[in-house]
């Protein structure tokens, strides 16, 4: 019983930041039918400019954390101007083409700038790494605090795509581009910030996570593949569906380690993706209407 | 208001428009007619910018506007309403008539124009929190009207407005385009509905095999058997 309420904790803190990088993909692809395939790298360089930021430059958690995600809706933004605004017109296939030759960039960048001190580079807990008890169940402070932030970073997210001008301004986009051109959305721009709001909840979970695992240059594939899975479980174009998706593959990874086998856990996530590509194809809350391919 | 010349327009290897002239006075409405695939939405688009001309010009207010960006066209007052209505259907009644005021800066202004807005159109306020897409035929018509009103136009680009809805109606929408233009409005109206075009415009062009091939008064069109067997094909 112990062991699995742990798991499930574990799982369900895990499961939050899939959700975060699963909305990132979610909400570029439903505007410009792009999978950002850049998607983990955008995560890692938000992990690596938070490290930066705190740990050698010294600046303080929260001013880290914040400018981390400013610089990586920076890059985000540099996504669409060197892959998907040129490419566009070439077809999809161009544009996923760049998108993997960006991911390999960031990559490469990382290696040379992060990558020679020790491999995997460690991030400072954001509080005391004692257990808490709620009721019957031990759970890292650490982890709480992780959760809340994913929770309130989704709540923003929401938050300013249901209230703000530009996020009704990127709704109607994903809607429908034509009719957005012609009520003077400035369409190419809109995409152009989705791009950055992608890259900036990467870079917003990169951030919540690094304290809770290890930094290293090639962590951006195995997230992008947990988020994509969580992504796909939620029909590709669905806000919650990424969130119950994400936490879905968070608590089935622990499930599947702590029951079968530590060495299930890094594949359960193509488990997902097969089936859920298999018998959801479109999701777990099925699709409105019909998606444009 | 709008001075259309010599517009060609191609789309890859097809020619659609070959030479299209044609104005639109202020204050008028003018009719745009022709058959199935004519090419009258391609006037259109070529005026609102989604597609670009590869050749003759377009002024707006006398000022060259040829080749200009959709949202800037939007800006200096011409606004289409699209063929198919295309309201954004996940997003509520709400926030539809926001978005149709992207070029508006004042928020003050965008809420005394949907309160003035839901005057003129009352169905669509006592549906403001419904999405979009759940709308019937005919208040998927007003929103998309309203959406474009929100831009503040100058002249509205009106792609057959009519299509699919109850003569009833109908009527309405005819009754709305007067309305519009008494407040001040050009209006380009492009239809298939040769009745709905005699009944509210002015003056009326013909598209056939990319030329504008008949000009007249829209009122002559019903009694001119000839004009519409010849050019509209019935
Ligand atoms: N994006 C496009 N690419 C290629 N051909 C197109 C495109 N859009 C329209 N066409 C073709 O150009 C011609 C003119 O189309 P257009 O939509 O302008 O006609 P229309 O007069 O508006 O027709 P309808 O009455 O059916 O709305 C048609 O033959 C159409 O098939
Ligand atoms: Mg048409």
């Amino acid at each position: 019983m112990l062991v699995l309420s742990y798991l499930l904790v574990t799982g369900i803190t895990t499961g939050a930041l899939y959700a975060l990088v699963a909305l990132g993909i979610v909400v570029v692809y439903k505007a410009t039918e792009v999978v950002n395939l850049a998607h983990g790298e955008l995560f890692m360089m938000g992990g690596f400019l938070a490290y930066t930021l705190h740990v050698m430059v010294k600046l303080p958690y929260v001013p880290s954390v914040l400018l981390a995600v400013a610089g990586s809706f920076a890059i985000g933004i540099l996504t669409d101007r060197v892959a998907f605004r040129p490419l566009m017109k070439e077809g999809l296939v161009s544009v996923l083409l760049a998108t993997i030759g960006i991911s390999f960039i960031l990559k490469g960048v990382a290696r040379v700038l992060w990558g020679g001190k020790g491999d995997y580079l460690a991030f400072p807990p954001l509080v005391s790494p004692e257990p808490m008890r709620i009721g019957n169940v031990m759970i890292m402070s650490q982890q709480l605090v992780v959760l809340l932030a994913a929770l309130a970073v989704m709540l923003v997210f929401a938050a300013f795509f249901k209230t703000t001008r530009a996020g009704k301004f990127m709704q109607a986009t994903a809607s429908n581009p034509k009719a957005a051109a012609l009520v003077g959305i400035h369409v190419s721009r809109v995409y152009m910030y989705t791009f950055g709001v992608g890259a900036a909840v990467a870079g917003a979970s990169a951030v919540l996570m690094a304290p809770l695992t290890l930094l290293y240059p090639d962590i951006g594939f195995p997230l992008f593949i947990k988020g994509f899975a969580a992504a796909v479980l939620g029909g590709l174009t669905s806000v919650p569906g990424a969130i119950i998706g994400g936490l879905l593959v968070g608590i089935l990874e622990q499930l599947a380690a702590g029951f079968i086998g530590t060495a299930i856990q890094d594949v359960s996530a193509f488990i997902v993706i097969m089936f859920a590509l298999i018998f959801l194809p479109t999701g777990i809350l099925g699709m409105r209407g019909t998606r444009k391919i | 208001m709008l001075d259309v010349q010599h517009l060609e327009v191609w789309y890859g290897p097809t020619e659609v428009l070959r030479d299209v002239s044609f104005t639109v006075p202020a204050n008028a409405i003018i009719a745009l007619l022709g058959g199935n695939g004519s090419g009258k939405t391609t006037v259109l688009n070529a005026v609102s910018g989604l597609v670009a001309p590869r050749a003759g010009t377009v002024r707006v207010a006398g000022e060259d506007a040829t080749g200009a960006a959709p949202h800037s066209m939007v800006m200096r007052g011409v606004v289409q309403i699209p063929q198919g209505r295309e309201v954004f259907a996940d997003m509520t009644v709400q926030d539809n008539l926001e978005v149709g005021a992207a070029v508006q800066q004042n928020k003050r202004a965008i809420r005394q124009d949907i309160a003035e807005i839901y005057e003129l159109f009352p169905a669509l306020r006592a549906r403001r929190s419904a999405r979009a897409g759940v709308l019937s035929g005919g208040e998927q018509t007003q929103l998309a009207m309203a959406r474009a009103l929100m831009a503040r136009p100058r002249l509205l680009l009106m792609d057959e407005p009519s299509v699919g809805l109850a003569p009833l109606v109908v009527e309405t929408i005819i009754q709305t385009v007067r309305d519009l233009r008494a407040r001040g409005l050009t209006i380009l109206l492009v239809e298939q509905n040769v009745g709905v075009a005699a009944a509210v415009a002015d003056h009326a062009h013909v598209l056939r095999d990319g030329v504008i091939a008949y000009s007249g008064p829209a009122c002559d069109l019903i009694d001119n058997r000839d004009v519409l067997a010849s050019y509209l094909g019935r």
